[in-house]
């Protein structure tokens, strides 16, 4: 069978008109009459995406300024321009993921999941290929204290990253919160970069990078729990 | 010139305040929404419903349509979601995702109340939602590609696959229902 007489039969329903009452049209256009004003729409995806970049700037460099910038110091030039423009980068792609799962309507270039991925994946690749220091010296102590302060910088990124886009609307709350715990991972990340000194290739590849599937994997977990309880308690009051 | 592209205006006249634009759009959103609700839902009142809620809903967030972008993807994806959301109600109200399941199955395999009752439920039947609600948008409804991604908060790579792998078993399915015969001798 080919695919344009599957095309056919199922082209059967477009051909055949649809009726509606009118009543029940004119009912939903009497229900919205009401309140019908003027509204301002959605500034471009490109300011909202600087806007959620400069939160995560504002948040990196405000935590590393009051831990130190010894990291940053400690770096060679080479190690600089390649782990920062990737980071920007990263940033820059999750922030306009961000932005489109809070527009309805909007062309994914890739999968919140896809973008988790490809974030760890390159960090994974560009930190790979810079440090060269093998030593495991307080792998868990060391590795657990930067995981933690990566996070406690990217939770305030990923909330400050919703409140920007508050007037927004998640059609899928799941994907928008793991985009934006992603968002908020890789703020903690730049943060640690600039600040943890310690460039021992376990400790970076695993306690840095964590940092963010940590954080999509926290902001899809609150997603999911408001979206139980908005059902749940729309259930409640009926 | 794009189609919908009535529809875009539209939309900026009733994010104006133009209750014309709204009612407007009303009227020629209204049948084909209301058409993607019934493919899924258990009656015609349902689907009403449906509709009504998911005006409301887009009365409410209005200004997420931003100018220029296409509208129709936009209204999909609204409908979609009070779509989801009334399916999740269903499933915490009506004991259990099972029998919601058994419901749609014995849904889709009775005969329908409302009007376009032309096979094409049946015909469906096999394929998974997702898939289902992906054939709807594009052959249905006629949109492109682009505007079911748009839609379903999806890329263009993953509805593709969707198709490819819904066409794939509804060659199976309705060869062995014998539409290719039908189709040859309409044909001829």
């Amino acid at each position: 069978m080919k695919d344009q007489e599957i095309d056919g039969v199922l082209k059967m329903p477009e051909r055949t008109p649809h009726h509606l009452a009118p009543q029940i049209l004119r009912r939903i256009g009497d229900s919205i009459k009401t309140s019908l004003r003027p509204v301002r729409p959605l500034p471009p995806g490109w300011v909202m995406t600087c806007g959620l970049v400069l939160v995560c700037a504002a948040i990196s460099l405000m935590g590393a300024a009051r831990a130190g910038f010894i990291g940053f110091e400690k770096m060679d030039p080479l190690e600089r321009l390649l782990i920062f423009p990737a980071l920007i980068f990263l940033i820059w792609m999750a922030g306009s993921e961000f932005v489109h799962a809070m527009i309805p309507g909007s062309l994914r270039r890739i999968s919140s999941g896809a973008l988790l991925g490809f974030g760890c994946a390159a960090l994974l690749i560009v930190f790979a290929f810079l440090f060269r220091d093998y030593r495991i010296d307080h792998f868990f102590s060391a590795g657990i204290a930067c995981l933690l302060t990566g996070f406690v910088h990217a939770i305030p990124a990923s909330v400050l990253g919703w409140l920007l886009l508050r007037r927004g609307f998640a059609v899928n709350s799941v994907s928008a919160g793991l985009a934006a715990g992603t968002f908020g991972g890789l703020a903690g990340v730049v943060m640690l970069e600039l600040h943890c000194p310690n460039f021992q290739v376990a400790h970076v590849l695993v306690w840095h990078i964590a940092v963010v599937p940590l954080s999509a994997a926290a902001g899809a977990l609150v997603a999911w729990t408001r979206r139980f309880c908005e059902t749940d308690g729309g259930f409640s009051s009926e | 010139m794009h189609p919908d592209s009535n529809l875009e205006i539209l939309m900026v006249r009733y994010q104006q305040g133009d209750y014309a634009a709204a009612a407007d759009l009303i009227e020629r959103t209204g049948p084909q929404l209301h058409r993607f609700f019934l493919a899924q839902s258990q009656s015609r009142a349902d689907a009403e419903d449906l509709l009504q809620e998911t005006w409301l809903r887009i009365h409410r967030v209005r200004h997420t349509y931003r100018p220029g972008e296409p509208a129709l993807p936009w209204f999909y994806a609204i409908a979609r979601h009070v779509r989801v959301d009334h399916y999740r109600k269903s499933i915490w109200t009506a004991a259990g995702k099972q029998q919601l399941e058994a419901m749609t199955k014995e849904v889709a395999a009775l005969p329908r109340e409302f009007d376009h009752s032309d096979g094409l439920d049946m015909l469906l039947a096999p394929l998974s939602e997702s898939q289902r609600e992906v054939i709807e948008m594009m052959k249905v409804a006629g949109m492109s590609l682009e505007e079911v991604a748009r839609a379903t908060s999806s890329t263009v790579g993953s509805v593709k696959q969707k198709v490819h792998r819904a066409y794939k078993k509804l060659r199976v399915t309705m060869s062995a229902a014998g539409y290719r015969t039908e189709q040859s001798e309409e044909l001829s």
